[in-house]
């Protein structure tokens, strides 16, 4: 599975249950939508420690990260890529 | 009255800076033009005095804007929150007759840029200023009225604020608290609103909020729980020093929060106490924040305690409630409101709230009432029975419906049911399937045995 597509996962079963919609598209603004909240981030946070094993940094906590699947996967990659280089 | 703030501010500090938004700074000659430009746009589309407009906008100069406006015309403002779904918002629109609905900031700068200055007269102190929903216990939030008066009353209980205040807007203005704390007491006092910009959710907002906190060198910060306790876990390094005085307000402030924050930052954070019905009752304005402490009545309000439960009394209080005369003979009693908290009032005349005799919900900072969910969860063809109820994990509260189920009746069914019907908050997180509602001899659902 890709990044989006194990983040529409995570987001639509374990943050947006009954919170949100059933598919998301990559473009999707999800903040000013309301389907992630601050639980939703916290969760968000902890899922990239496990499954990609990023430390999400109090610099990283910005919007421009978590908006939408298109901004959080750029947000992996980049991280990824730092991980690689290091 | 409430716009003569505006006028006031307007003549005696022109270029004192009203609000700031991003990048924009609006003076208070500013403001006041844009409010007279929009309120002959509105008058010219028609809306008079007494007519309800429903504001349906973030927080920002757009919101203040429409807000005094309306208000100036003598129509009725009616902030409803933008999360809303469809079906609460024709409740509530339909329960205040709403004629206009202002929802596009866009718009809002249009309607700004075309029409001349129409002045606004002064309205007098019976007229409605607002229509605004408390919820509680009775499934549909309640309407209430607020008049021009009630609200200058209110206005004038802010007087431990002035007017080189500069406040910090992270609490919505559609609620009660942030129009109060933030929108009528600057515009009392002539003060500065600086507004955190796209404020949900405030966990992605600690940096640019302490940026704001920092640069703008705010004085007054009216916030939630949540909100201080998130700001004190951050990096060292703000330095707020010009903050005097942090409120919280909306649910219990733990000491451990209090504590964090004023070792972070130097200043303790003080618990503030009010209600719709009435605006802001208390603040803990004690030298040195008491624990527990909401502090002693604000203004001319009066505060006592009937059977255990807080009543109040205040200029700045409704009327009551719109159609409920049996509510009403129960809670509003010769002038005094039985606020459905319980508490004591200490030796030294400062309230301490212990607890809440109606039952809410508190769901990050947003009031649920249950008996509204399980109107709508009851309403799903294949629910026999359900009772709504707070989860707490001791931090937090979430909603958790308790239903006997019908056949094929599935937790996500239930769960999406009420997604179509209810803002986000209010929707059950989790499902719990039972053959049968616990009960009391008499009927009543023993909800203890089911959280």
């Amino acid at each position: 599975m890709s990044v989006t597509a194990e983040l529409e996962t995570f987001i639509v079963d374990e943050i947006a249950l009954g919170r949100g919609p059933r598919s998301i598209e990559p473009d999707d603004d999800l903040l000013a939508r309301g389907v992630i909240d601050s639980l939703g981030v916290t969760q968000l946070v902890a899922f990239l420690a496990e499954r990609y094993g990023i430390e999400v940094g109090d610099e990283e906590l910005v919007p421009a990260n978590f908006r939408s699947l298109a901004h959080m996967e750029a947000f992996v990659e980049r991280r990824r890529e730092t991980a690689r280089t290091w | 009255m409430v716009t003569g703030f505006l006028y006031a501010n307007a003549a005696a500090r022109p270029e004192h800076t009203a609000l700031v938004h991003r990048d924009e700074r609006v003076t208070h000659a500013e403001l006041l033009e844009r409010v007279e430009r929009l309120a002959g746009a509105l008058a010219e589309r028609g809306v008079a005095p007494g007519d309800a407009v429903a504001l349906l906008l973030p927080n920002g100069p757009a919101f203040v804007t429409a807000f005094f406006a309306v208000t100036g015309l003598g129509a009725v403002v009616v902030p409803l929150n933008p999360q809303f779904k469809a079906d609460e918002r024709a409740f509530c629109m339909n329960a205040c007759g709403v004629r206009e609905v202002i929802a596009d900031e866009r718009q809002v700068a249009a309607m700004i840029e075309r029409h001349p200055r129409r002045r606004l007269e002064p309205r007098g102190a019976d007229e409605t200023f607002a229509f605004q929903f408390s919820s509680g216990s009775t499934g549909r939030p309640k309407r209430l009225a607020r008049t021009h008066g009630q609200l200058w009353a209110e206005a004038e209980s802010y007087s431990f604020l002035g007017p080189d205040d500069r406040f910090f807007c992270a609490i919505p203005l559609f609620h009660t608290y942030g129009m109060g704390c933030c929108l009528i007491a600057a515009a009392r006092h002539g003060a500065t609103l600086v507004f955190l910009d796209d404020p949900q959710p405030f966990v992605l907002r600690r940096r640019r909020a302490l940026e704001l906190l920092e640069r703008e060198r705010i004085t007054v910060f009216p916030g939630v729980p949540f909100i201080f306790g998130h700001l004190a876990g951050a990096p060292p390094g703000a330095d707020l020093s010009a903050l005097r005085l942090c409120f919280s307000a909306g649910t219990a402030l733990a000491g451990e929060t209090s504590e964090a924050f004023r070792e972070a930052f130097g200043v303790p954070v003080r618990e503030l106490y009010g209600c719709t019905e009435a605006g802001t009752l208390t603040a803990d304005l004690d030298p040195e924040p008491v624990p527990g402490s909401v502090g002693t009545p604000v203004g001319r309000v009066r505060v006592r305690i009937e059977d255990g439960e807080v009543a109040v009394s205040s200029p700045a209080m409704t009327d009551g409630y719109s159609s409920m005369e049996e509510l009403n003979r129960q809670v509003f009693r010769d002038g005094w409101f039985l606020t459905g908290d319980l508490g004591r009032i200490d030796d030294a005349g400062r309230l301490h709230v212990t607890g809440r005799k109606k039952l809410l919900i508190e769901v990050a900072g947003h009031k649920v009432d249950p008996i509204e969910v399980e109107d709508v969860v009851l309403a799903h063809p294949k629910v026999r029975e359900a009772v709504v109820v707070g989860v707490s994990n001791g931090r937090e509260e979430t909603v958790k419906a308790v239903v006997v189920p019908g056949e094929g009746c599935g937790e996500r069914e239930v769960i999406e049911f009420c997604r179509e019907r209810l803002a986000n908050f209010k929707v059950p997180q989790t499902v719990e399937f039972r053959d049968e509602i616990p009960r009391s001899p008499l009927g009543k659902v023993l909800r203890k045995y089911l959280v």
